[in-house]
């Protein structure tokens, strides 16, 4: 969509609003909905970010009507909003714009009565034919839904608007699925159109990477093979898998956590600067980075990668039950809440530079960063003397929990021939004193003003796939696992701290 | 905090030097305390109460603009000459575990003729490589002589237009200075000017752009022919510059050009006709406009600002958009009425924005303020069409 010539608009402090629509949420009373979908969205109009007209039009089997989907929606915003409770006029005014569907996904009819409060909706709310239709259901649902929005021609507006469609992860479980995935959809809607979410991308700091990487000067003559020793991106959940245990039994680390939001990480400190700040030219290099990385062959899985499986154990204070012992799990289940990755990107800028990539449940915090470790200095200088204990630099972009960037560089101890490592350190959180707009927020907007910079493209993701699926193969064609191997709340298996020791190196202490 | 009885440069700067060496001994092993700073602001009052309220909008901005505040109190109608110099560290409560982020603050306090020496302290305490903000906050600040010693270091001078003494004729003048400064044509080193009133008409200005962000809606924008500002004021009808800097932007905005001598008051309210580009028909074809300024005396203790915006189409197919501030304080209700269609309304967040606000946002600038040079060009225009205090 191009820019809207409104002269008023013309150095105004706040970004464009976007123009009247409606947002469709398929599973609108689903977990996601109220916890993240509609507290974002009330968020944004609070923040006057949302035009007058705009709608939402909630659709899930349950047989409630307008007042009681309104009721839910606004118990989970006052549960759930980054604003705090609900101010009750504005809600009001919010909530006069949300209605809801009954039907059930394979039901004809539904999309009928849906093609129908759309058409009225246009009319009476001025959203001009505008829809973005979001599908926060199980992934199973969504080659359905978007058949059916097809064949009731809701895959186009009428009356000159825009129709986009927003699709949650799990994006596919494997290379085959995902390129399935991308064959149903793109045989309904136009590429331009799908915006597949992964809403790592909608945290500030991980915008900033880009940022930080091509804004300033000095870092970037230093981001290659021959400063940086190796790289850490770790993704720590201290949480065990709560109440999704049977989605999660048949996903695991590798596939809920690397494949998207890991690989979205290390694409972004790997890439290349790109030609312009557009949807196309950043995803163009991101693509290249994830090309550039060497597939690791299954019968690789056991030089480049380390799983673990958390036992019972305790997690900040309170106990924890083993994975296998969770609601929806298998006794025997191999399932894999801890990866270890070792990946190089064999292009002119990191050949040779390790990449290590690790994510996993039940660990001590809830810790992401991406730490970029130099090379150390060569020590002739100080050998002899006291001072000869030099530690690398260290640059370390932090995600969350306190989003910032420190640099660990040596300094002399004041009157003491020694030299102490210390940080440097940089907060968002205290250095500009405001908060952060939640990632859904930002990528609601995103889509609906028809920026997909921060969503991920087809081939993005199939390349992402291409790399995972032969690792998941490699492991399910190796011997089981002695699983579980770490307890609950310490920092994974002891082979992890293994995988890296054969490399002379150890992974950061979070 | 300590008090000095005669201000010298060494003696505040081994004070700054000693509050950073106690908070970082305080500070949990490994932490540091972050000294971070964007800017010199240099803070300037003639009365004592409201260099209480500077402090407290400097201290809250500490979090977003941490800087080296140098608070002026001057007081140069004091019989006898005196200097003091306080010093003291504006530090965040910080949440366990995170660092404590601070800006610093030196308060002169200037009476008699010792007023004349605070420039020059002023400039011995500026940090390097920052930019220099000057917010002045008496009611004749352009002729502040502080003004003119500062000017060659000065980023940006941030005013309160609606409080000055002769709103019009300083408004006026704003005007002309900002041409000059904006045109380089002072001198090398020029600086931007801000105005806090211009800042507190943010939310308004936006929730009257948003509604033209829709498409089938922005058509009606260039055929608009009525404008109705209702806003409250200090000083009520005698002071329209808040009217005068919203009718500015509009004006400028959508190339509205006033026309001579085309002001009419009546009671209270204040009539301008302005010509505007014609939309649709031949290019000689003239089209008018009216804007009606209609101020309303603040009560005392009433935050001042914008009551309601009325803009209408009324030519042809009739438009209307209202932006109406609500009885619960803190909202507005926009609704847009196309003759034939259903008028599409909302309640938006809408706070009369504190001090702090107002600063912050001038503060984020980095550059001049391309869209209020142009709203106080126009602004000046029809201001001088006034004649009031002039
Ligand atoms: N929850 C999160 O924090 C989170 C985070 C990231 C990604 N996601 C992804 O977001 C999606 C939704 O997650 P969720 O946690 O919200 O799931 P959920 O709580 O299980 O909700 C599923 C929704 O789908 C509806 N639904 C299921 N089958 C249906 C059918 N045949 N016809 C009509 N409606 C049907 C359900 O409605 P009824 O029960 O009323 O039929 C419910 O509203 C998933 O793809 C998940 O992977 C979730």
């Amino acid at each position: 969509m191009s820019d809207l010539p409104n002269p008023l608009r013309h150095g105004l402090r706040i970004g464009r609003t976007p123009e009247p629509c409606t947002v469709v949420i398929f599973g609108a009373s689903g977990d996601l909905t109220s916890r993240k979908l509609v507290p974002a969205l009330y968020n944004l109009a609070h923040e006057r970010r949302l035009p007058g007209g705009f709608s939402v039009v909630g659709f899930a089997r349950r047989p409630w009507d307008d007042a009681q989907f309104r009721q839910v929606l606004l118990d989970g915003v006052n549960a759930n909003s980054r604003s705090g409770a609900v101010e009750a006029e504005l809600w009001a005014s919010f909530a006069d714009g949300i209605h809801y569907q009954p039907g059930s996904f394979d039901d004809p009819s539904a999309y009928a009565l849906l093609a129908a409060r759309l058409t009225e909706l246009d009319l009476r709310r001025g959203t001009g034919g505008n829809r973005v239709f979001y599908l926060a259901t199980p992934p199973e649902a969504y080659p359905e839904i978007i058949r059916q929005l097809g064949a009731h021609g809701l895959h186009q507006s009428p009356h000159g608007g825009w129709t986009r469609i927003i699709i949650e992860k799990p994006f596919g479980r494997d290379l085959a699925s995902a390129q399935a995935l991308n064959q149903q959809v793109l045989a309904v809607f136009a590429e331009p159109q799908v915006y597949r979410i992964d809403h790592y991308l909608g945290k500030e700091t991980v915008q900033n990477i880009m940022v930080f990487r091509f804004a300033n000067g000095i870092f970037e003559p230093l981001w290659d093979r021959r400063s940086v020793d190796h790289v850490q991106i770790t993704v720590a959940e201290n949480l065990g898998v709560e109440d999704r245990g049977g989605y999660y039994d048949h996903s695991g680390a590798l596939r809920d956590m690397i494949q998207n939001h890991l690989m979205q990480l290390l694409a972004l400190v790997a890439m290349e600067p790109p030609v312009s700040y557009d949807a196309d030219a950043v995803r163009d290099e991101k693509v290249k980075v994830l090309r550039a990385i060497r597939r690791i062959r299954p019968e690789e899985v056991a030089t480049y990668t380390v799983r673990g499986q958390y036992d019972a154990g305790s997690l900040s204070g309170r106990p924890l039950p083993g994975y296998r012992d969770e609601r929806g799990v298998d006794p025997a289940s191999q399932t894999e809440t801890y990866v270890g990755l070792k990946l190089f990107v064999e292009n002119w800028r990191w050949a040779g530079v390790p990449f290590y990539l690790r994510s996993g449940k039940a660990l001590p915090r809830r810790v992401s960063e991406i730490a970029i470790q130099f090379k150390t200095v060569p020590t002739m200088l100080f050998a002899e003397t006291p001072m000869h204990d030099i530690e690398p630099n260290v640059l370390a972009i932090k995600i969350q929990p306190d989003e910032g960037i420190t640099l660990k560089f040596g300094s002399k101890v004041p009157g003491q021939p020694q030299i102490r490592p210390v940080t440097m350190d940089f907060r968002y959180g205290t250095s500009f004193g405001v908060a952060s707009p939640e990632a859904y927020e930002r990528l609601l907007l995103d889509c609906m003003l028809g920026d997909s910079t921060l969503f991920t493209r087809r081939d993005e993701v199939e390349a992402s796939w291409s790399l995972i699926t032969p690792i998941h193969q490699g492991w399910l064609a190796s011997p089981a696992q002695p699983f579980p191997n770490y307890e609950a709340g310490s920092w994974g298996p002891t082979s992890a701290d293994e995988f890296m020791a054969r490399d002379g190196r150890t992974w950061r202490r979070l | 905090m300590t008090s000095m009885t005669t201000v010298e440069i060494g003696a505040i700067e081994r004070e700054l030097r000693q509050l950073w060496s106690e908070s970082a001994e305080k500070a949990p092993d490994g932490q540091a305390v972050i000294r971070a700073l964007t800017l010199n602001l240099i803070a300037c009052t003639h009365d004592a109460a409201h260099a209480d309220r500077m402090t407290d909008a400097i201290q809250q901005l500490t979090a977003s603009h941490p800087s080296r505040a140098i608070l002026a109190l001057l007081q140069p109608d004091a019989p006898e000459p005196r200097l003091d110099g306080f010093v003291q560290a504006n530090c965040l409560l910080s949440r366990r575990g995170t660092p404590q982020v601070c800006g610093e603050q030196i308060t002169l306090d200037a009476r008699g003729s010792a007023v004349q020496q605070v420039a020059s302290l002023i400039l011995a305490l500026l940090v390097p490589d920052l930019p220099v903000v000057l917010w002045l906050s008496h009611p004749d600040p352009f002729a502040d002589p502080l003004l003119t010693r500062l000017r060659s270091v000065v980023d940006r001078v941030i005013v309160n237009s609606q409080a000055f003494a002769h709103p019009t004729k300083e408004l006026v003048h704003m005007a002309e200075l900002e041409r000059a400064v904006s045109s380089g044509g002072l001198a090398l080193h020029t600086f931007a000017i801000s105005d806090l009133t211009w800042a507190s008409l943010t939310a308004w200005r936006e929730l009257t752009a948003q509604f033209f962000d829709t498409r089938p809606l922005l058509p009606h924008l260039r055929r608009i022919d009525h404008v109705t500002i209702t806003y409250q004021a200090p000083g009520g009808a005698n002071n329209p510059v808040a009217g005068l800097l919203f009718a500015g932007w509009l004006a400028s905005s959508l190339a509205w050009v006033p026309l001579e001598d085309a002001v009419s008051i009546e009671a209270a309210q204040i009539r301008f006709h302005l010509r505007r580009p014609a939309v649709g028909v031949g290019p000689d074809a003239i089209r008018l406009v009216t804007i009606d300024l209609c101020p309303v005396e603040a009560a005392i203790g009433v935050t001042p600002g914008m009551l309601a915006l009325h803009l209408e189409a009324l030519d042809g197919v009739t438009a209307s958009f209202r932006v109406d501030r609500t009885e619960t304080p803190g909202y507005a209700l926009t609704t847009a009425t196309i003759a034939g269609m259903e008028p599409i309304s909302r309640l938006a967040r809408c706070e009369e924005p504190g001090l702090a606000d107002l600063l912050a946002a001038e503060l984020r600038l980095r550059h001049r303020d391309q869209t209020f040079s142009d709203a106080l060009r126009v602004a000046g225009l029809l201001a001088a069409r006034l004649r009031w205090d002039m």
